[in-house]
């Protein structure tokens, strides 16, 4: 495997692309934008340029627009979003091309700050028409990459609780990771808030202004970290790119743990992930439970050889997004299908009972039903069961059930 | 109350049953049918054929393999049967034991026995054809303790239904005559009377005409008329007539399909 691994935070005001060297990191701004009487194709500061010389029309907020699913004018062309995006992805990943002398990428993760379907699937289909296996990429969450790069670090910076503040143009976020380790899984844990008292970067502007947003982030710290240990802080983002606005907050922060500045948390993770995408070792023994990841496991009671087992069909730590299972039964005097869903805690253990309402109620064992479970979120299970007949013998009802269960 | 698991089995080339005139897809339909049709599976099921099922088809090569080893030293097919069961997953221990049960006491039963059952259960699955020729061979068995003339008069009792429902009424005629020569069965009589009116070239014998009163009459005629309400409220019936109230190029696409169905329901009793 000769080819380079690419990371890359996709923001909607700004992406950073990491690699091949986690030292390599490009910051600009998500805009793209083509040229006014050319086809001649631009982003980031470049693209600024362009439309400073008068020469461009430029697009921002692509991330937003291709969660819309939305469209852009440019002169007179209407663009899908889905294809501002894949130019932009297309000119972003060679970057890091550029820079060396190895032509061919061989994995590419893209960390994005809400996982949503919309995104995921536009974001795929990019990926996949500029040439990419489904087995080369990942969409993942600024969880997940908070993660991955979290555990690449030293076992006494993430032993204990690990808390970060992210403050960008996109908000001001607070993300907390924890180990729970357990007799037979351990867990690596993350989670995040966003914070109601957002402010604008444009308020560090003036010293009475950064005061305020000092003020705003003491009483934020004040509030989620109350009374927890903590074996570090990150800070990460474009907000703290300077910490001298927020004395207050770093004092407060650095009463006996440890601080660090990240600049680039999500992309390093997001390439520390693209290297586990090729590698047959996982990057680190814990089941990560965070946005984009299930956070219970499903299964089913079955009769198998005689006897009651439980089958999995879907596990705590999976991927929500493509995770399917299809499995087929037959019922014995029963009228309904339970899932059993599992959540780390394992006392608030839930089963959930679908009728097989409009299925035909037929001789005992005479019904195969297929059930196929997929996920629209990580708290959102779409079941459906499907009537199969049971060959000639008796043919299927066409019966079919959708249901859409929280988890 | 259970949920059975089904292992995926990608059948592209499903077994064809032919005593039952369907294709089994599955391991849980052989099973379904082995215990569930004991008398149409305990001569001549176990072949190359449905070892190549279990093999290639099922993925149960292991289980061929048992089996083949099995009958070539001498055992006995009721066992290969219960394999079969045991290893489709289907049914219990406790059912596969009653099955076994079963399977013996039907061994046990007089041949003729045996084969009017065989024949009863072809008649039911609606394999006429086949349930004649076994009935056929049976109205030729000796007589003995068990094979009385009663006996044998129930034998060309069911003949005659069988060829009853292949619409060859000659026959069935023959055979009714038969059976009520041995049995003097009311409902015998009664099964000529009624050929006799839905096929006016069957004509009842003299001997058969005396006995027929007005009170068997009334009774073949109520018959008739019950089963014509009957069919004519059938569903079938109501989708033919809906059919016929189609414009032309879909009524025949609809003829072509239904003239299909029939045919090849035809072939499957005879």
């Amino acid at each position: 495997m000769d080819g380079l691994l690419v990371g890359i935070d996709l923001c909607d005001t700004y992406t950073q692309v990491c690699g091949p060297e986690e030292e390599n990191i490009w910051t600009f701004p998500t805009v793209i934008c083509r040229g006014k009487n050319t086809d001649e194709w631009y982003i980031g500061e470049n693209a600024y340029a362009q439309v400073l010389r008068g020469d461009g029309i430029l697009v921002d907020k692509l991330v937003s627009l291709t969660g819309k699913d939305g469209t852009a004018t440019l002169g007179n062309t209407k663009y899908e979003a889905a294809e501002l995006m894949k130019r932009f992805l297309s000119m972003a990943l060679e970057i890091p091309v550029q820079s060396g002398t190895v032509r061919e990428i061989n994995a590419v993760v893209i960390a994005v700050r809400r996982l949503e379907t919309r995104l995921i699937r536009v974001l795929t289909d990019c990926l996949r028409s500029l040439g990419f296996e489904d087995s080369q990429f990942r969409i993942i969450s600024h969880a997940e990459g908070f993660v991955y790069d979290t555990l690449s670090q030293k076992k006494e910076i993430w032993n204990g609780t690990v808390g970060m503040f992210d403050l960008s143009d996109e908000g001001l976020r607070y993300y907390e990771l924890k180990i729970q380790r357990g007799p037979k899984k351990s867990f690596v844990i993350a989670e995040y808030e966003e914070m109601e008292d957002r402010f604008d970067l444009d308020l560090l502007e003036t010293p009475q202004k950064a005061k305020v947003g000092d003020t705003i982030l003491c009483a934020c710290a004040e509030r989620m970290m109350r009374k927890k240990l903590y074996s570090a802080i990150f800070l990460c983002g474009k907000g703290f790119e300077s910490q001298e606005w927020a004395q207050e907050f770093m004092k407060l922060l650095s009463v006996s743990r440890r601080v660090f500045r990240e600049p680039a948390i999500f992309a390093r993770g997001a390439l520390l992930r693209a290297s586990e995408l090729i590698s047959a070792r996982a990057a680190f023994p814990f089941i990560c439970i965070c946005e984009g990841h299930l956070k219970t496991t499903i299964s089913m009671n079955v009769l198998h050889k005689g006897q009651e087992t439980l089958v999995t069909l879907a596990s705590a730590g999976d991927n929500w997004y493509g995770r399917s299972a299809v499995i087929d039964v037959i019922p014995d005097k029963q009228d309904s299908v339970d899932f059993m869903v599992t959540p780390l805690d394992i006392r608030k253990k839930k089963t959930i009972t679908i009728p097989l309402e409009g299925f035909p109620r037929k001789k005992d064992r005479t019904l195969k039903v297929r059930i196929c479970v997929g996920f629209l979120d990580d708290r959102t299970m779409a079941v459906e069961m499907k009537d199969l007949g049971f060959g000639e013998l008796f043919p299927s009802s066409g019966a079919q059930i959708r249901q859409e269960v929280m988890l | 109350m259970s949920l059975l698991l089904c292992r995926q089995e990608n059948v592209r080339h499903p077994y064809y049953m032919e005593n039952l005139g369907i294709h089994l897809y599955s391991s849980q339909e052989l099973s379904y049918v082995i215990f569930n049709y004991p008398l149409l599976v305990m001569e001549d099921f176990v072949d190359d054929n449905l070892l190549n099922f279990l093999r290639e088809e099922l993925n149960q090569g292991f289980l061929a393999l048992k089996i083949e080893r099995f009958l070539k030293n001498n055992g006995s097919t009721d066992e290969v049967l219960a394999m079969i069961l045991s290893e489709g997953d289907y049914h219990s221990s406790a059912e596969i034991g009653r099955f076994r049960q079963l399977l013996t006491n039907f061994r046990n039963r007089h041949p003729a026995d045996y084969g009017k059952a065989k024949a009863d259960e072809l008649f039911s699955m609606r394999q006429y054809g086949k349930a004649a020729a076994i009935y056929t061979k049976l109205t030729e068995y000796p007589k003995d303790s068990f094979v009385s003339d009663l006996f044998i008069g129930r034998i060309w009792n069911n003949l005659g239904a069988c060829y009853a429902r292949m619409f060859r009424t000659g026959q069935a005629m023959e055979a009714f005559e038969k059976a009520w020569l041995r049995t003097g069965q009311k409902s015998t009589l009664e099964m000529m009377v009624i050929l006799s009116r839905l096929d006016t070239a069957q004509k009842l014998s003299d001997q058969v005409k005396a006995l027929v009163d007005e009170e068997t009459e009334s009774a073949c005629q109520k018959r008739i008329d019950a089963a014509g309400e009957a069919a004519a409220k059938h569903k079938k019936m109501v989708e033919l007539e809906a059919l016929f109230e189609k414009d032309s190029r879909k009524r025949r696409a609809g003829e072509e399909a239904l003239i299909g169905a029939w045919r090849q329901d035809y072939r499957r009793i005879r």
